[in-house]
């Protein structure tokens, strides 16, 4: 299998106050075709930024280093006119708020068009046809009316389910999905989430899911990089996250969500403290000042990815111990 | 525990619609419509259900934070919706409330002293003394350092934050507590830090608990009863540990189903639900539930279905279960 997209070392850095303080730590992670990466992460952990940093949606003034290589190019050095045939043609993008996502004063017909005639070479009326048929293909009831009416007209699950058209709509190698469902309802969740599945099968496209549920993330990934305070601390099959974590943080997260399907009610164990502000990002290992089982050298030195079997890494300590003492 | 706090009778709350220049009567949204609970001391009862199924209006219907258009609400052997304002107000004492936005719902210009005072000096309970003295001792409480109390609510995290709101209303020492959905803003390892602070501080200060979110694992780990309503009607009641092992209307069914599992083993049949939430404006006849209902049959569409105990404390309203 080839690797459709390919991060190497990325950093995205912000300025505030004047001074950068980076988001973004040396992320790098790969993703075959068909598959689908779960990249998994507390609110300001840097997951969305990576995302972002990826199709070069990030303001002017961020400081990105690294690479993305995608189809034998590295993403982050093309120019605008480049990275416009990328965007929504070969890699395109679905966002948490639909509402806020579609344009308020078009139709969903033309917004559904536009990205068509953009990166097509197509008549209008074809145009037209093409997104009755997308409209379809993504579960609408209708997609002739549909197709006249306006954004707040629909209600959430009909609105992410254009979103998906519009991002399907010319066949995207790689879909880039930031917490897709967090808005909805668990029903309409579970509608969004087999849709996507079923997408993925059909046209073997590629899905970067970024969640901050771990539900979400064992029944749609196949693997899964956990992020947290800007940088990956654990990576590797969905298996070997969800029944041999490695990292305290990666099992915190797993001990810290009621579970549904749990027969004997337990006391939930929360990881204490918060999560530390970009401005005041600890020494050393990022996670030390909330975790159980740190030790005096996590204070001082960030511990490297370290692999713990085939394509399952993690970034602690511990870890180097383990393999010392073998 | 058979001691009733709070027995609701045929809760409805109609939202009017009105249209055009004359505000004519254009109908009404019927946001709760019968909701019939008893909730008894020390208990925590969940309602689950999804948006716009009426659950926060249930809740703020119960404060009169919004004025039910009928039914009765019996605390204490009183019924609040026939008391005046004032009484009423003496009331919420007893009865308070934590949102689900931390961040909307603390006046950003108070520190938090001031805003856990401020309860504390509406009822004129302590001297100012004393007053200061519970700030500090409910902050400790809720696991907040007292030398917070001179700080603002932006300088706080969103755990934080949802930590003052409880204090808040904690201060007051109430008999009841309503939750709307006071942990949905919160990420994931804070999440379980205050479930397991709503848990301490409910047998600590024997609160009975409603306790109103969407996020099913979350009611099943904390609540004793669970009511699933469905478009501002019941759907069904039983025990939590019920509820899950046998669930018996197929809207539950459904949302039990859709709930994902964070373990990649568990391979589930899924019943998927097609289409939308109906309008609570033009609710469907019969069952509420018959347009999205996967064993529909003939009779759902016409009969609306009764409120029935199918077993000792497991309630339903479906004809086919």
């Amino acid at each position: 299998m080839s690797h459709v997209i390919d991060v190497e070392s990325l950093s995205v850095e912000f300025n505030i106050n004047n001074q950068f303080f980076k988001a973004v730590r040396d992320v790098s992670f790969y993703i075959d075709s068909g598959e689908t990466l779960g990249l998994v992460g507390e609110s300001g952990c840097g997951k969305s930024v990576t995302s972002l940093a990826i199709l070069q949606l990030l303001t002017k003034s961020a400081r990105i280093h690294g690479q993305v290589q995608y189809g034998g190019n590295d993403l982050l050095l093309l120019g605008s006119d480049q990275m416009r045939k990328i965007r929504g043609n070969e890699i395109s993008m679905i966002f948490q708020e639909p509402m806020t996502s579609l344009n308020p004063v078009y139709t969903i017909g033309a917004q559904i068009a536009e990205a068509l005639l953009l990166h097509k070479n197509i008549s209008r009326k074809e145009a037209n046809r093409l997104a009755v048929e997308l409209l379809h293909k993504v579960g609408i009831p209708r997609p002739n009316e549909i197709l006249k009416d306006y954004p707040h007209q629909l209600s959430g699950g009909m609105r992410q389910r254009v979103m998906i058209s519009i991002a399907m709509s010319c066949n995207p190698k790689l879909l880039i999905a930031d917490e897709p469902t967090t808005a909805l309802d668990v029903t309409i969740q579970a509608q969004i989430l087999e849709l996507m599945r079923q997408i993925s099968d059909d046209f073997n496209t590629s899905i970067l899911m970024i969640t901050h549920d771990l539900g979400v993330v064992a029944e749609t990934c196949d693997r899964v990089a956990v992020m947290y305070a800007g940088r990956i601390v654990e990576q590797g099959k969905v298996d070997d996250i969800f029944f041999h974590p490695q990292h305290p943080y990666t099992k915190g997260l797993l001990n810290a969500i009621p579970k549904i399907d749990a027969e004997t009610k337990r006391r939930l164990e929360p990881i204490s403290g918060n999560v530390p502000s970009l401005t005041r990002m600890p020494a050393g290992c990022a996670f030390a000042p909330r975790c159980p089982m740190v030790m005096d050298k996590c204070r001082t030195d960030l511990p490297d990815l370290i692999p713990i079997d085939d394509g399952h890494y993690s970034r602690c300590w511990l870890n180097n111990l383990k393999e010392d003492s073998q | 525990m058979s001691d009733v706090l709070l027995d609701i009778k045929d809760l409805r709350k109609y939202f009017p619609i009105q249209r055009g220049f004359l505000r004519r009567n254009g109908g009404a949204v019927r946001a709760v419509d019968g909701v019939s609970l008893s909730v008894c001391t020390g208990e925590t009862i969940g309602i689950v259900g999804e948006s716009g199924c009426g659950k926060s209006t249930t809740g703020r219907s119960i404060l009169r934070l919004v004025e039910p258009t009928s039914g009765s609400v019996m605390f204490q052997g009183k019924d609040i919706l026939k008391l005046s304002k004032s009484q009423m107000r003496v009331m919420r004492r007893e009865m308070q409330v934590v949102f689900q936005d931390p961040y909307a719902s603390l006046n950003p210009h108070y520190t938090v002293m001031q805003t856990l005072l401020e309860p504390l000096e509406v009822h004129r309970l302590h001297t100012p003394k004393e007053r200061q003295e519970r700030v500090y001792s409910i902050l400790e409480r809720v696991g907040l350092d007292p030398s917070y109390a001179s700080r603002y609510p932006h300088e706080f995290s969103g755990g934080q934050r949802q930590r003052i709101g409880i204090a808040r209303a904690l201060i007051l020492n109430p008999k009841l507590m309503i939750l709307d959905e006071p942990v949905a803003a919160l990420d994931v390892s804070i999440q379980s830090q205050v479930i397991n602070l709503l848990e301490d501080i409910q047998k600590d200060f024997s609160l009975t608990n409603l306790f109103i979110a969407h996020d099913l694992s979350v009611v099943k780990h904390i609540s004793d009863r669970i009511l699933v309503m469905y478009l501002g009607k019941m759907a069904e009641f039983a025990t939590s540990e019920e509820l899950f092992v046998d669930p018996l209307h197929p809207y539950t069914r459904a949302l039990l189903s859709a709930v994902p599992i964070p373990n990649p083993s568990v391979k589930r049949e899924r019943i998927i639900l097609s289409g939308d939430l109906p309008s609570p404006v033009n609710p469907p006849s019969g069952c509420v539930f018959h347009t999205r209902c996967p064993i529909v049959q003939d009779i759902c569409k016409q009969d609306v279905p009764e409120w029935r105990a199918l077993k000792p404390n497991h309630y339903v309203a479906c004809h086919l279960a």
